[in-house]
């Protein structure tokens, strides 16, 4: 016994010993200290660096580090040139367009000193290679209106010419933006294919860092790309992206200044991190992903409106007394500590801000008043109400319906999904709360996915478009064509013709005429509240104040313009 | 002996089809896909998913799934440009020759993804056992030896605590200690790291390094096992040393330390081997919350990972291994146990 007492102090000693050891061997040598070195913490590896490909967020940041697209948006909503000399308009003539025929081709100049990190020069030539790779119907992928391409013409090493076979307000970013990069044509394998080709996780780089090492699930380290074509950046040496996956720890990490960056801080590690005077936080001017609740206009388990409607939800003003009885200012400041910002349109983000939606207000008596209107009273006195000469069910049909929200959210949603059946609790209306994956809620029809089978009654959960133009979001979530299960995520099954006629009028050139379509579109979701917007979550990213210039950004990953990052 | 465990090994083939049947059934039919929403994309566009699931052979009905799975189909011509014409012969060779596929998440290799896992999951989880072991058997003897002392029941209630005490708590608990609070006192940094294998930037292999990032994931996982092994080893200790043998050795006059290593121990450890041979699969599945929260870059992780994902050929490789572990270990518990008590013949 006294053998094992003694061999445990040795151990203890050792560790003791050795742990002392270890953090003094991990100081710094002077040489190192003078590198601008950062460390940015993220929970999960990025599956490559092609966003198209599984579009985690992940897969941006580290993109955004070593590649360039043809264009990419500021936070403000202001789409700039990457590898493009400049944007091609109509006005400076790089857009030629034939409205009647609908078709469109855009001619683009680009820049002649960028090149990969191999001295090889960036050209047409890359930009033609990554369309190809992208539209190979095997080995291929898929990103928004490429299906719109006929083809692309080369006209000399640095210029090319896209022709579409319609007229597509997007062009700008098609091939830009936080989803696009172009690839070199010298260096990927065209035979392993877009999707899986190795230049997706050992990439040539012609943005300011170069991928040095990455160890899968633990870190990724970056240096300064010598060969960057703006000249004195990046200001910074070396980045390292340690994988952490508990958020707690990453608070830690970046309180005791062994993180300087950390992607997508949550609201509450936000309001931990609040007193802390070396951390900051440049939240996005706006945010992307918009709270919403969906209201299945067809009966639970249907697909078909007109055929079966809801008994409950297919009257208009249920659904306008739900959106008057939800008190969003509360769920923001309670759930959301005062960071959610109230929404209640599509259109809410620059360049298309529709101001002629008025803020709908919380009134309870109003919400109560438009219920009785669609003839749902509570008879009995069970505090539930049941359908006393409405329109949509049969007599005593009682209001009780499912609500569902997504499980990998978090906290703050489930509570707000509770908070909400509580407020419509007290007018009569019984919900009875599912959590689910999001996986199982969103799956197509044939994997047993709950809203293309019209298995639910009302859904809350976030979505919003990434980059600037909401056409193809509106399209895929309102549109007639997207009502059909596993089409589209028109689950409310909604349909407007007058709606349909101003969607395709927004397939023009001309933006007072989008705008003005858009705002038009805006009014009639209002007015027929197929679903209610609520608020925006906030999109930030805390960081150390040593580390100047980060800004969030809705329009793509914080990484955007590393370029100019510096360490003070 | 030999044949007996050549008949085991059949039987284990036998099991490991049906399995192999079972798992695959199991994890395509569960709800959700892995089509449905992908990191920021709430939904996939139609267009997209229809690519996808002729890159992934989700296009086939569930059976030839399967068996492109497990023989894969490079016997057969497919139609991998989506025209419903058959191109070319396929690229699988199905998991009976290797191929275990590629992961939908990242389009890298499965084996490639858990070899670059597997090893950093062994080194944790190898070393967790072996200092449970360590500190288990020496609380287990005297406990044992000492039954109802202040030591026994001290080690009782912190067994029963190490049992109680939830892995990411205690982890959490941890990291606040030696990480956010103590300091070291000669260079004012943190005593201990937050997580992962080594520092990111140590050069080449670094003993001190390693061990340091070793000390909290290992207590960590290490505690729970620690009280189940000890309390395991104490009760089949009291069981032993209660027979008539061990008095008899007493009765011969040897010496106590000789009465209880030789004579208890060897007897008492026999029941515990057969513990351990059954949790050896742990080592291939990691334990995922000390993995998540010591950001370890091992098998727990990946697998939770590809569960959120529903990344088919990553969860399928990995419980079919695992299962494999399992029945494996389960034949080797029993071959060890045959070869330490002499009185036990399989036939």
């Amino acid at each position: 016994m006294y053998r094992s007492k003694l061999l445990s102090l040795v151990f203890v000693i050792v560790l003791i010993v050795t742990s002392l050891l270890g953090c003094q061997q991990k100081a710094p040598s002077p040489a190192a200290q003078d590198q601008k070195n950062i460390t940015i913490v993220i929970p999960e590896d990025p599956p490559s660096f092609n966003p198209i490909i599984t579009d985690t967020g992940y897969d941006a940041l580290v993109m955004e580090l070593v590649l360039l697209g043809l264009s990419d948006i500021d936070p403000q909503g202001n789409i700039f040139p990457e590898l493009a000399a400049e944007l091609p308009t109509v006005e400076n003539g790089g857009v030629l367009y034939d409205e009647s025929a609908g078709t469109m081709s855009v001619t683009w100049k680009m820049r002649q000193d960028v090149q990969w990190s191999d001295g090889t020069p960036v050209t047409a030539d890359d930009v033609i290679f990554t369309y190809n790779a992208i539209v190979n119907p095997e080995t291929g992928g898929w990103i928004p209106g490429i299906d719109y391409i006929d083809s692309i013409d080369k006209i000399d090493d640095h210029t090319f010419t896209i022709n579409y076979n319609a007229i597509y307000p997007a062009y700008l970013t098609q091939f830009g933006g936080e989803q696009v990069a172009i690839w070199p044509a010298h260096y990927c394998d065209a035979t392993q294919g877009f999707a899986s080709w190795d230049c997706a996780r050992k990439p040539l780089s012609d943005g300011p860092f170069v991928l040095s090492e990455w160890v899968s699930g633990d870190h990724m380290t970056f240096t300064r790309n010598e060969k960057y074509f703006e000249k004195g950046k990046p200001a910074l040496d070396k980045i390292t992206i340690n994988i952490v996956p508990d958020q707690t720890v990453r608070k830690t990490m970046l309180i005791n200044g062994d993180a300087d960056l950390d992607m997508w801080t949550t609201e509450p590690i936000i309001a931990d991190l609040k007193g802390n005077s070396n951390i900051e936080v440049n939240p996005s001017p706006t945010n992307r992903f918009v709270m919403r609740i969906f209201f299945n206009l067809a009966a639970k388990g249907t697909t078909d409106p007109v055929a079966t409607p809801h008994p409950i939800l297919s009257d208009v003003r249920v659904r306008q007394a739900i959106r008057a009885a939800i008190d969003v200012d509360t769920i923001s400041k309670e759930f959301f500590l005062g960071y959610a910002q109230p929404d209640w349109t599509e259109f809410f983000r620059p360049p298309y801000t529709c101001a002629n939606i008025p803020r709908p207000k919380f009134d309870l008596a109003a919400a109560s008043a438009l219920l009785d209107e669609a003839g749902w009273k509570d008879t009995d006195g069970d505090g539930v109400r049941e359908c006393r000469g409405c329109k949509t069910a049969k007599e005593g049909y009682v209001m009780e319906m499912e609500f569902i929200t997504y499980s990998e959210f978090g906290e703050p949603l489930e509570l707000t999904q509770q908070f909400i059946a509580e407020q419509l609790g007290k007018l009569g209306m019984k919900l009875k709360l599912t959590v689910v994956e999001g996986s199982v809620l969103w799956a197509a029809s044939t994997d047993g996915g709950i809203e293309q089978n019209g298995n639910f009654d009302m859904d809350i959960w976030d979505d919003g478009y990434s980059g600037v133009d909401p056409t193809a979001f509106i399209e895929s979530y309102y549109s007639t064509a997207a009502a059909t299960p596993d089409a589209g995520y028109n689950f409310m099954r909604w349909t407007n013709p007058d709606f349909e006629n101003l969607l395709s009028s927004t397939y023009t050139l001309d933006e007072q005429l989008r705008k003005d379509a858009f705002c038009k579109m805006a009014a009639i979701l209002d007015k027929e509240l197929p679903e209610l917007q609520l608020f925006t979550a906030l999109n930030a990213d805390a960081h150390s104040i040593n580390l100047q210039n980060v800004q969030s950004s809705t329009n793509d990953v914080v990484t955007w313009n590393s370029a100019d990052w510096v360490l003070k | 002996m030999t044949t007996y465990i050549v008949r085991r090994l059949i039987q284990t083939a036998g099991l490991l089809v049906l399995l192999s049947i079972l798992l695959f059934a199991l994890v395509n039919l569960a709800p959700g896909g892995p089509l449905s929403g992908q990191g920021q994309s709430r939904h996939v566009d139609p267009t997209k998913v229809e690519l996808l699931k002729r890159q992934f052979g989700l296009d086939k009905p569930l059976p030839t799934q399967y068996l492109i799975w497990l023989i894969g189909n490079d016997w057969m011509r497919v139609d991998k440009n989506g025209d419903g014409i058959l191109d070319s012969y396929g690229t699988r060779q199905g998991i009976l020759r290797g191929d275990f596929g590629f992961s939908f998440r990242s389009r890298q290799p499965v084996l490639t993804e858990i070899g670059q896992r597997l090893p950093n999951t062994i080194y944790l989880t190898v070393i967790t056992m072996l200092v449970a072991v360590l500190i288990a058997i020496p609380i287990g003897i005297i406990s044992a030896i000492r039954q109802y002392s202040t030591f026994d029941i001290t080690v009782t209630t912190f067994s029963f605590a190490g049992q109680a005490i939830p892995e990411f708590w205690l982890g959490l608990i941890l990291i606040l200690i030696f990480y956010a609070w103590l300091k070291n006192p000669f260079t004012g940094e943190p005593l201990l790291p937050p997580g992962g294998m080594t520092s990111v930037n140590s050069i080449g292999f670094d003993l001190g390094d390693r061990i340091i990032h070793l000390i909290l994931p290992v207590l960590t996982g290490a505690l729970g096992w620690v009280a189940w092994y000890s309390r395991f080893l104490r009760s089949s200790m009291l069981d032993v040393i209660h027979q008539d043998y061990i008095r008899t050795a007493r009765a011969k006059g040897l010496p106590n330390w000789k009465v209880l290593y030789k004579h208890a121990l060897r007897n008492a450890l026999v029941p515990l081997v057969t513990l351990l041979a059954l949790d050896l699969p742990y080592i291939f599945g990691g334990a995922i919350f000390v993995e998540i929260l010591f950001s370890w870059p091992g098998m727990g992780r990946l697998y939770y990972q590809a569960a959120l994902d529903r990344d088919y050929p990553i969860l399928l490789a990995v419980l079919i291994i695992g299962a494999s572990f399992i029945i494996l270990s389960n034949l080797l518990a029993d071959i060890v146990y045959a070869y330490l008590d002499p009185r036990i013949r399989f036939e």
